[in-house]
């Protein structure tokens, strides 16, 4: 089996390479016949490394140890599906799922090319194949999931999945992230197509804003996976450290974000196609960047990286891509020029450029953050590093930023807003704010930035609520008020979807400045019978008990959690401490309870050498679930936009 | 493109530029090696990193009054020079001998204040060799493969 992988990883090798050197002859040459050939090829490149995944699969399920990565990554105890999710549980297999997932993007764009422009489709196909054949080329030559154990028998047994990663959470976040970006090379590819074919109308951002808006999505819901999954297995209390592997997945997801904007003045005003191109290759670039980043060891973080030598490969892809952009922008710089200008400050044009001009900032400070060791020695020869304080003074203020703009931006008109318009549009919501800022400090709220950050968040509600009301009355006044939503919805589709997205954004905010501002920490030791008072809660351990399942021995702690003021019973808590037998490795078992208003996050931290009292860490992190209920609603507007509307429809 | 265009470039480069070189430095750590803190503990340090590994024995971790952890690390290339380290707060997970931390903190009185810890995940991407594997078998069990000398 592992040499059926083995052999279908090869076949699809030779299938991107066909695509993409017959792709680039049947674009310049217009060869219809090679088109759909190739069309074809791509598909079935797909279906090799699909089959190829499959037989790692089904050696992972059958514990087949001839194969080194099964035996390094699984053994017999383990679940079915973290049997799967082992496949990326280390490098060589979580190459082979970036470029499964890729040809999978790169089958369903050529499965929809033969209806799309021919002068384009065969470059879009081409440069998708050479996408392919790069990962498919990192798999196969450098590295490969499918070698031989190099060992004189078979072992009995494998060497197991890191406990910590045998959670629900490994099975879809590392995917779900590849999906976010593998899917953001259709928008590069098409780029590209554009360039080299020099069909440069806006029919290439038509056809690929689907595709960077999926990509986004994807990736957003991927990192807040990731967020969320750190939050609830690692006690720490938070969901975010700026660690370089974390900003590397954030990195391509600003410039996204920044892309998703700037496509909209594209397609309105016939500007800043020059910019949208390099922005698209920068946020491809930076999806190649990021896997380079994680496995090159170049910099340090708590995601332990193989010292390999493959970081020179993607270096080198990059380098090329590039000069190969630099070289096309200059090549077609007559067709890229633009045939308008910003005409005025106050005006939708340049709101949409300092959107872009604020997340290329956020960009180049995390950017920046990530490679400043790097930096700082090959500059004064000293390595330094920055961490979350530093992230956290630079991008809190241009984030804060953005979320002003997105109150502001929707309602200021195109080329020249008119002082009487913006004072129609934001006077009201601005004194309401501003209301709103009074009312938080005279509560207590304390800081500069929470309060401004809600206050803002309260202007963002009040222009998009503004905004829908606008919309249904002009709409069809006659209807019921939510029949009328429904209809605007669905007719106006990008922009009703935008702003709800946008909203979605609003509660991430909120739930993001709460519990990040707000926290409450404190560590205290319990008794059997003892009770801790924290705000609203009393925290009561009833029980300090130790237990052994197959995989580990634990200690668990059940703390009864009642109302300080009326004792009425909420909950229980039971966090744990485990000690796994084989990997001799202690994890802690976070207890979380959630309610809109704040979560209870109690870590068991460890009991005294008597064995009778507890020692814990509780953490209170208000609003905490707004953050994870904000995602879902930015989801719920992704597909609002996505589906397709019906012909005809405006926008 | 515009004088409009090309301005608001200008003011956002120079604007974050001053955020991210002031924020720098106010928030920068040395990365020290751990070698030049064995070589010289008399020598007061503040604000820095330290990647190493932890030492065999030697951990120490009290819950009363206050949770403290306390440890040695040592840099793997050079065992026999170690620091010692004390952390007030959680252990954290997959903490243990022989383990790769990053440690956050002050050098001072031969001692490093840790102010953050955090250990490596180690196995997404340095997975044990099979070498390993077969030094750690006793000869009856490599019996299994009839050629191996015995």
């Amino acid at each position: 089996m592992g040499e059926f992988g083995h052999f279908a990883l090869a076949c699809a090798w030779f299938l991107a390479l066909f695509g993409f050197i017959g792709g680039a002859y049947a674009g310049l040459k217009q060869h219809d016949r090679l088109f759909l050939s190739v069309r074809n090829g791509t598909m079935l490149c797909a279906l090799c490394l699909l089959l190829s995944t499959g037989a790692l699969g089904y050696q992972f399920l059958t514990n087949d140890y001839t194969n080194q990565f099964v035996w390094q990554f699984s053994n017999a105890s383990m679940q079915a599906v973290y049997k799967i999710s082992a496949i990326w549980g280390g490098m060589d297999g979580s190459m082979l799922l970036w470029a499964l997932i890729l040809s999978g993007a790169g089958a369903a764009v050529a499965y929809s090319s033969a209806s799309m422009p021919r002068s384009l489709m065969p470059w879009v196909l081409s440069i998708l194949n050479s996408s392919t054949l790069f990962f498919t080329t990192v798999v196969l030559y450098l590295t490969n999931p499918f070698r031989y154990i190099n060992a004189p028998f078979i072992p009995p047994d494998g060497n197991g999945l890191n406990p910590l990663l045998q959670n629900p959470y490994m099975a879809v976040h590392p995917p779900m992230l590849y999906l976010g970006f593998t899917t953001y090379a259709v928008p590069f590819s098409f780029c590209m197509g554009a360039l080299l074919s020099n069909n440069l109308g806006n029919e290439w951002l038509r056809l690929t804003r689907r595709w960077a808006l999926v990509a986004w999505s994807f990736l957003t819901f991927g990192i807040a996976l990731g967020g969320h999954w750190a939050y609830l297995e690692l006690g720490w209390g938070g969901f975010w450290a700026w660690d370089p592997v974390e900003n590397s997945s954030f990195l391509p997801w600003i410039t996204g974000s920044a892309f998703l904007h700037s496509i909209m003045v594209q397609e309105r005003k016939n500007m800043l196609k020059f910019w949208n191109v390099w922005l698209i290759v920068l946020t491809y670039g930076l999806t190649v960047f990021g896997t380079f980043l994680t496995r090159s060891g170049i910099v340090q973080s708590v995601h332990a990286f193989a010292s390999t030598d493959i970081g020179w490969v993607f270096l080198l892809y990059l380098s090329i891509m590039f000069l190969a952009t630099a070289a096309l922008t200059f090549l077609r710089r007559n067709e890229l020029r633009s045939s308008k200008t910003i005409e005025s400050l106050l005006s939708r044009e340049a709101a949409f450029l300092v959107n872009n001009l604020l997340f290329l900032s956020i960009c180049f400070a995390v950017l920046w953050g990530v490679m400043f060791p790097v930096l700082s020695e090959a500059i004064t020869g000293k390595k330094q590093t920055i961490g979350i304080p530093f992230f956290n003074a630079v991008n809190v203020p241009l984030f804060l930023a953005l979320i002003a703009l997105m109150g502001l931006g929707p309602m200021i008109a195109w080329r020249k807003a008119s002082t009487e318009s913006l004072r129609r549009s934001f006077l009201a919501p601005f004194v309401g704010s501003f209301a709103i800022a009074m009312f938080l400090l005279w509560v207590g709220i304390e800081g500069f930035y929470p309060i401004l950050s809600y206050s803002l968040c309260f202007f963002v509600t009040w222009t998009i609520l503004a905004e829908i009301h606008r919309g249904m009355k002009v709409h069809k006044p006659a209807e019921s008020a939510v029949g009328s939503l429904v209809s605007l919805l669905s007719r106006h589709r990008i922009r009703y979807g935008g702003y709800l997205i946008h909203f979605g954004v609003v509660v991430v905010t909120i739930g993001i400045t709460a519990s990040m501002a707000h926290k409450t920490e404190v560590e205290f030791t319990l008794g059997r019978g003892e009770t801790h008072t924290q705000g609203r809660f009393n925290l009561t351990l009833n029980s300090l008990e130790g237990f052994d399942t197959q995989n580990y021995e634990a200690l668990k702690a059940q703390v009864a959690v009642t109302s300080a003021k009326d004792k009425e019973a909420l909950g229980s808590l039971e966090p744990e401490m485990r000690f796994y037998k084989k990997n001799k490795e202690t994890t802690s078992e976070v207890a979380i309870r959630s309610s809109l208003r704040e979560d209870l996050y109690l870590v068991l931290a460890g009991v005294d050498t008597s064995g009778e009292r507890a020692a814990l860490k509780l953490f209170i992190n208000p609003l905490q679930v707004w953050l994870w209920f904000g995602i879902l609603v930015m989801m719920l507007g992704s597909l609002v936009v996505v589906i397709p509307q019906k012909r005809g429809s405006k926008v | 493109m515009g004088r409009s265009f090309l301005s608001l470039i200008v003011v956002f480069i120079v604007a974050a530029g001053l955020l991210v070189f002031q924020a720098t430095q106010g928030t920068a750590s040395a990365v020290v090696p751990l070698n030049d803190l064995v070589a010289t503990p008399k020598q007061d340090r503040l604000r820095i990193r330290v990647a190493g590994r932890v030492a065999d024995g030697g951990i120490d971790y009290q819950i009363q009054p206050r949770i403290v952890l306390r440890f040695n690390v040592q840099d793997p290339g050079n065992p026999s020079g170690t620091v010692p380290v004390v952390y007030e707060g959680l252990k954290p997970d997959m903490f243990m001998g022989g383990r790769d931390v990053l440690i956050d903190g002050d050098f001072r009185e031969g001692e490093i204040k840790a102010s953050q810890l955090l250990t490596q995940c180690p196995s997404k991407y340095e997975p044990p060799s099979p070498e390993d594997l077969v030094k750690s078998k006793t000869p009856n069990e490599v019996d299994a493969h009839p050629s191996s000398a015995s």
